[in-house]
C-alpha cells in the first residue's frame, strides 16, 4: 500500500471547486484547504504501485489546478517491496545471475 | 481495526504535508502524525538525482526505509519533491539489484568470452589485481583508467583521485561529468579564473528577466522551475524567455519562445552584444573597473580523432572536418572571411589559448551580427514569419538591456553539450559583464548542472584528467608542489601530463592504449556518443573492464567483472549542488547482500598494491613536452624512505590509513546511532568518510573554497552550506564585497580567481605582443564567433537529431526504470517528429520506424504530439532507455576546449520499419 501527501495550488476563488474535483478522484481524500493562499492538502491512496503516478497525473490535469507537489511518500506497509529483495543472493544458488546478464 | 489504522495513517500524512506547506493543522491530526511515525527514525538527507540538490527527510524502521518527504527546512526546495525525488526511497529496492560480484568465467577461471558467474570479493579482487599488474607492467600509468562520476560522493571522488593520481601516478581518471558541464567549467576558468557560479538559486526571486538557453527546466530541474513559475505568477513585471531548438514544456510558461537552429545561439548572443554597443548601453563604469576584452583562435576543430583509421566508411566525410573546414556563407560573414575558403584546423590541440584585445577590435568583431543577418541565420521554424522572429530577437535584447531589469540566465546541456560549448558559455558572461548585471541579487548568469555532485565532487575535488583539488591542475608545477606537500609525498610523485578525458578513454580502449578500466557510479557505455565503437572495444579488444554498479546497466553487461555497490542511503556521503551548497548525510540502512560502498572497494583494492609497484621509475608517453627530458617519471622511492615510507607499504597504508587519518576515530557522536558498514568491514577503527573529508578540505581552506568542519554539516540547524564558509558563515554571492569575504575591502566587485590572469596582447587574428600583462581581479569579455556544426542534414541524412532527458527518468534510467511507477509513466523512449515530416514519410503516431545515422541505426516508435513539439526537419529522442539506444547514432564531436561531447546535433534519416 502506498500513500502520498500532496500539496495542491490553485487560486483562492477556485479552492472549493478544486476540492470537489479532487474528492471525486479515486483514492483521494482532501484533508485541508486554505482559501487565503489557495492551497489544499490531500492524501492519495493507491492500491497498486502503478496507480500512484497515474493518480498524480490526474490530479495535475484537473481544471484550475496550477500546481500539485509531491511532499510525502509512505510505503512502510509495502511488503511486496521487501520480498522482492532477498538479503543475500548468494544464498539462493542457481538464480543469482540476473537474466539480463546471460548473453 | 485495519480501516481505522489506515485512516490514522492518512491523517498523519496529511498533518506532515500540511506542516510542510504552512497550513494550520488540527490537534487531532498532529497526534496522528506522531503516532504513525512513533517507531521511526527520521534523518535529513539529500536527493540522489539532479544537480538542484533538494533536501529530503528519510524515515527508517528496522533497517528499511519506510517513508520519505520533502524537507521543509531545506532552502532549495522548501519541502517539495519532484516526481523523481519522490521515489528516492524506492530506488534501493529494485528486483534486479546486484548484490554480489559477478565475473565472466569459463572452466572455473576468468575468461573474456565467458559467462557471468557469482564470485567472492576475494576472487574478484584477485583477478582485478592480476589484470592490473599485467597492464601496468606493459603500459605503465597510462594503460590504466578510472571512469568516475558527477554522482560520486565527495569522499568517493577524493578516494578515486588519490588512488589514481598519487597511487598509480596516472591522470587517466575522468568523470561522466565531462559530458555534462565541462564546457561550463572551461568558461568559468577562462572568464573568471575560478570555477563555479557567483550567484545562487535565490536570484530567481530577485530577477525581472529570466532567460533559459538550452535548458528545459520544466522537465530537467522541476523544483527550481516551480520557483521560476512562482516568481512569474507573483509579479506582473517578470518575463520568462525560453530559447530552444524545439517547443518543450518550459515554453508553456514562457512569455517569449525563440526557436533557433543548432549552433546559432552563438550568433544570437553576438547580436545582443552588438545591440548593447549600438544602443550605448555598455556599463562603462563596471567594464572599465572590472573587465578586459579577449579572444582566441577559430580554427580549433571539433574534438574528433585526428585520423580516420578507426572510422567506419560512412563516418569519414564528417571526420575529415577535424582537419579542414570549408567555410559556408554564414561562417564567412561571422568570421570576416570569404565563403568557400578552406581553413586548416591548426589550433585543434591549442584551442584554449587566448589573448587580450582592445574594445575597438571587440566592436569590429560583433559588427557583422546585425538583426537581419542573425534572424535569417537563426530562425528554425520555416512556418514562422521572418519579421515576427526579428521582433522576438529585439524583445530579447530589450529584456537584457533595460537598465531597470535584473537578469538571470540559466543554461544546461544545450550550451554545454555543444561543439563550441566553452564559447557559448563565455558569450553569456560577455553580455552580463557588458551590462554589469552579475554578482548582485537577481543579476546572475547561472550554469545549472545535471548531476547531484558534478560541482561538489567532479569539479571541486578534481576528478578530471587535468585537475587536482580546489581548482589546481596537474600541468602547473606550483600546483603539483602544493598538492605533494599537502599529501606528504616525495617531490615529483605526481604525473604532470594530463590524462585522457572520458571520450578519449573510450577511444583508448578501442586503439588499445588503455587496457584496464574501472567504471564507477556511471554508465559510460550507454551515455557516450557513437557507442557502437566502444561496445565493440569493450567486448572484442584485449582489456579488462570492471564496472561497479547497483543494477544491470549496459555498462555492467559489457564488463568483465561487476562489483555490486551500496546506494546513496546505504553509506555515508556528501554532495555539492550547483549553487556551491555542500550537504552531507549519514548511512540510513545497510546495503543488501554483499553490496559494498565504492570507497570500501577502492580501499580494499589499494591494500593489494605496494609503493614499490608504482613509485619506481615509470615511462609516460608525451612527458618530454611537459619538461621531463628523459620522458620518464622519476623513482621517488628513495625520497619516500627518507620520509618514513617503506617500499613494502601498501597504498592503503601510505595514502588512506595514514597516521593522521587513523586518529579520526569511529564511533563518533556525530553518528547519533547510525551505522557505518565501511568502518565495520575495514575493522581498523577510523572514521573513513570524516577523515577523508577533512583531508580534502585542507586543499580549499584559505583558497576561496573553504568548507566547514565535517560535523557542522550534520547539525540540526544546517541544511547544507554554500562555500566559501569563512568564520562559520556561508557565502551567498561571490565576487561582491557585501557577501564575499575574499573580496578586498573597498573593491566593491572583484573577480579574484587566480587562473589565466596574465595574457599577451593582440588583435582579432593573432598575438602582437607576447609579453604577458596582468589582469588580476578582472573578468574577461570574450569575443567568440558563430561556427557551423560539423555534421549537418544533407540529401541522404535529412534530419537533425537532438537527445536529452524527460521528467520521469533520470540519466540512463538505471535507477528510475527500476521504479515501476516511473517506468509505466514513460515506458519506452519515443521519437518526436513534426507532423509534416511524418506526413512526408507516410508515418503516424506509434508507428515503428528506423532512425539511422552514419554510425548506426535503431528502431523506435513515433510521437507527434505531447510534451515536445518539433520544428520541421528536427527530431528528438531521449536517451534514458537502453532499449532505444540512441547513442549508437550520435556523433562524438566535442567542444575542443572543454572536451565535452555534443549530443544535441547530428544528421539522421527516419523511415518505416
Amino acid at each position: 500500500m502506498n500513500f502520498s501527501g500532496i500539496a495542491v495550488t490553485t487560486k483562492p476563488e477556485w479552492v472549493d471547486a478544486v476540492a470537489q474535483g479532487l474528492a471525486a478522484l479515486p483514492g483521494v481524500e482532501v484533508f485541508g484547504r486554505d482559501a487565503a493562499s489557495g492551497k489544499l492538502v490531500i492524501v492519495q491512496e493507491a492500491a497498486s504501485v502503478a496507480d500512484e503516478v497515474a493518480g498524480f497525473k490526474a490530479i495535475r490535469s484537473l481544471p484550475n489546478v496550477i500546481a500539485a507537489d509531491l511532499v510525502y511518500h509512505y510505503f512502510a506497509d509495502d511488503t511486496e517491496l521487501v520480498s522482492a529483495m532477498p538479503d543475500d543472493l548468494s544464498a539462493l544458488e542457481g538464480i543469482s545471475v540476473p537474466a539480463e546478464l546471460k548473453d | 481495526m485495519h480501516l481505522s489504522r489506515r485512516a490514522f495513517i492518512k491523517s498523519g500524512i496529511a498533518a506532515s504535508t500540511a506542516a510542510t506547506v504552512g497550513l494550520p493543522i488540527a490537534k487531532l491530526t498532529e497526534a496522528a502524525a506522531a503516532e504513525v511515525e512513533k517507531d521511526w527514525q527520521w534523518d535529513k538527507a539529500v536527493c540522489r538525482f539532479c544537480g538542484v540538490g533538494c533536501g529530503i527527510m528519510v524515515a527508517t524502521k528496522e533497517g528499511r526505509i519506510v517513508a520519505t518527504k520533502g524537507d521543509p527546512k531545506a532552502p532549495v526546495n522548501k519541502g517539495l519533491n519532484c516526481i523523481k525525488g519522490y521515489f528516492n526511497g524506492k530506488i534501493l529496492y529494485g528486483k534486479d539489484r546486484l548484490t554480489q560480484p559477478l565475473m565472466r568465467m569459463k572452466d572455473g577461471k576468468f575468461d573474456k568470452k565467458g559467462q557471468f558467474v557469482p564470485v567472492t570479493w576475494e576472487q574478484a579482487f584477485d583477478e582485478m589485481e592480476r589484470q592490473w599488474r599485467r597492464v601496468y607492467a606493459e603500459k605503465g600509468p597510462t594503460g590504466v583508467a578510472i571512469i568516475g562520476s558527477g554522482q560520486y560522493t565527495i569522499q568517493e571522488g577524493y578516494t578515486a583521485v588519490k588512488l589514481m593520481k598519487v597511487g598509480m601516478r596516472s591522470n587517466n581518471i575522468d568523470p561522466n561529468a565531462r559530458n555534462c558541464m565541462a564546457s561550463a567549467v572551461a568558461a568559468f576558468m577562462q572568464t573568471f579564473g575560478i570555477d563555479e557560479p557567483a550567484g545562487n538559486y535565490d536570484d530567481v526571486e530577485h530577477a525581472d528577466t529570466i532567460v533559459l538557453w538550452g535548458a528545459n527546466m520544466a522537465e530537467c530541474h522541476p523544483i527550481l522551475w516551480s520557483r521560476v513559475t512562482d516568481r512569474r505568477l507573483s509579479d506582473k513585471n517578470v518575463r520568462v524567455v525560453n530559447l530552444s531548438t524545439y517547443h518543450n514544456m518550459s515554453s508553456d510558461v514562457a512569455d517569449l519562445e525563440i526557436l533557433f537552429k543548432p549552433n546559432t545561439d552563438l550568433a544570437i548572443q553576438n547580436y545582443i552584444a552588438r545591440e548593447i554597443i549600438a544602443r550605448n548601453a555598455v556599463n562603462w563604469d563596471f567594464v572599465n573597473k572590472h573587465c578586459v576584452f579577449a579572444t582566441g583562435p577559430y580554427d580549433i576543430g571539433y574534438g574528433m580523432r585526428p585520423t580516420s583509421k578507426f572510422a567506419y566508411d560512412a563516418e569519414k566525410d564528417t571526420q575529415a572536418k577535424e582537419l579542414r573546414v570549408k567555410l559556408d556563407r554564414n561562417e564567412a560573414i561571422a568570421q570576416r572571411r570569404q565563403a568557400g575558403e578552406e581553413v586548416e584546423q591548426k589550433n585543434a590541440a591549442t584551442a584554449d589559448k587566448h589573448w587580450l584585445i582592445g574594445f575597438e577590435d571587440f566592436k569590429k568583431a560583433v559588427e557583422p551580427y546585425t538583426l537581419d543577418f542573425v534572424a535569417e541565420l537563426a530562425k528554425a521554424d520555416p512556418d514562422e514569419p521572418l519579421e515576427k522572429f526579428k521582433a522576438k530577437l529585439r524583445q530579447l535584447a530589450d529584456l537584457y538591456i533595460d537598465p531597470t531589469r535584473r537578469v538571470t540566465s540559466f543554461w544546461t546541456m544545450g550550451f554545454n553539450q555543444h561543439q563550441r560549448g566553452t564559447w557559448v558559455n563565455e558569450q553569456t558572461y560577455m553580455n552580463h559583464l557588458l551590462l554589469g548585471k552579475i554578482a548582485s541579487p537577481g543579476n546572475s548568469p547561472f550554469s545549472l548542472t545535471g548531476q547531484p555532485s558534478a560541482c561538489g565532487t567532479a569539479r571541486e575535488v578534481g576528478t578530471f584528467s587535468h585537475r587536482l583539488p580546489a581548482d589546481m591542475v596537474v600541468n602547473i608545477a606550483k600546483h603539483r608542489e602544493t598538492a605533494e606537500k599537502l599529501w606528504k609525498l616525495p617531490a615529483k610523485t605526481l604525473n604532470p601530463k594530463p590524462g585522457s578525458h572520458i571520450v578519449k578513454i573510450m577511444r583508448d580502449l578501442e586503439d588499445g592504449s588503455v587496457k584496464w578500466c574501472w567504471v564507477q557510479v556511471n554508465n559510460p557505455f550507454q551515455h557516450n556518443a557513437n557507442a557502437n565503437h566502444w561496445l565493440r572495444a569493450a567486448r572484442e579488444k584485449d582489456n579488462f573492464i570492471i564496472v561497479s554498479e547497483a543494477y544491470p546497466s549496459i555498462s555492467a553487461k559489457v564488463a568483465d567483472l561487476i562489483l555490486p555497490v551500496a546506494m546513496i542511503f546505504e553509506k555515508w556521503g556528501g554532495y555539492g549542488n550547483a549553487e556551491r551548497r555542500t550537504q552531507l548525510w549519514r548511512q540510513q540502512v545497510p546495503p543488501p547482500g554483499q553490496a559494498r560502498a565504492d570507497v570500501w572497494q577502492m580501499l580494499e583494492f589499494s591494500k593489494r598494491i605496494k609503493l614499490k609497484d608504482v613509485w619506481g621509475e615509470q615511462s609516460v608517453p608525451g612527458l618530454k613536452e611537459e619538461g621531463f627530458p628523459d620522458g620518464k617519471l622519476p623513482s621517488v622511492l628513495d625520497e619516500a624512505v627518507k620520509m618514513g615510507y617503506s617500499p613494502e607499504d601498501s597504498l592503503y597504508k601510505a595514502l588512506f590509513a595514514t597516521p593522521d587519518n587513523l586518529k579520526v576515530k569511529w564511533p563518533d557522536p556525530v553518528a547519533k546511532g547510525h551505522d557505518n558498514h565501511i568502518v565495520s568491514l575495514l575493522g581498523d577503527g577510523w572514521f573513513v568518510e570524516k577523515a577523508l573529508f577533512e583531508e580534502y578540505a585542507r586543499f580549499g581552506r584559505g583558497h576561496a573554497h573553504d568548507l566547514a568542519p565535517f560535523d557542522r554539516y550534520y547539525d540540526d540547524d544546517v541544511r547544507g552550506l554554500k562555500w566559501p564558509v569563512v568564520n562559520g558563515r556561508e557565502t551567498a554571492i561571490r565576487f561582491n564585497e557585501q557577501y564575499d569575504p575574499y573580496v578586498r575591502k573597498g573593491a566593491g566587485i572583484e573577480f579574484y580567481g587566480p587562473a589565466m590572469k596574465a595574457l599577451p596582447l593582440g588583435n582579432l587574428d593573432a598575438v602582437t605582443d607576447p609579453a604577458p600583462k596582468s589582469l588580476a581581479g578582472k573578468a574577461k569579455i570574450f569575443f567568440r564567433p558563430y561556427a557551423a556544426p560539423a555534421e549537418q542534414p544533407d540529401a541522404h541524412y535529412d534530419l537533425w537529431l537532438c537527445t536529452g532527458r524527460v521528467l520521469e527518468h533520470w540519466h540512463s534510467g538505471t535507477m528510475t526504470r527500476r521504479v515501476p511507477e516511473l517506468h509505466r509513466a514513460v515506458p519506452a523512449a519515443q521519437l518526436w517528429l513534426h507532423p509534416k515530416d511524418a506526413e512526408k514519410r507516410g508515418l503516424k503516431r506509434n508507428d515503428l520506424v528506423w532512425i539511422e545515422s552514419r554510425r548506426g541505426k535503431i528502431q523506435v516508435r513515433v510521437e507527434i504530439g505531447g510534451r515536445n513539439r518539433m520544428v520541421q526537419g528536427y527530431v528528438f529522442v531521449p536517451w534514458f532507455d537502453e532499449g532505444v539506444f540512441i547513442n549508437r547514432l550520435t556523433l562524438d564531436t566535442t567542444c575542443p576546449i572543454s572536451k565535452e561531447t555534443d549530443f544535441k546535433k547530428c544528421a539522421v534519416k527516419v523511415y518505416k520499419a
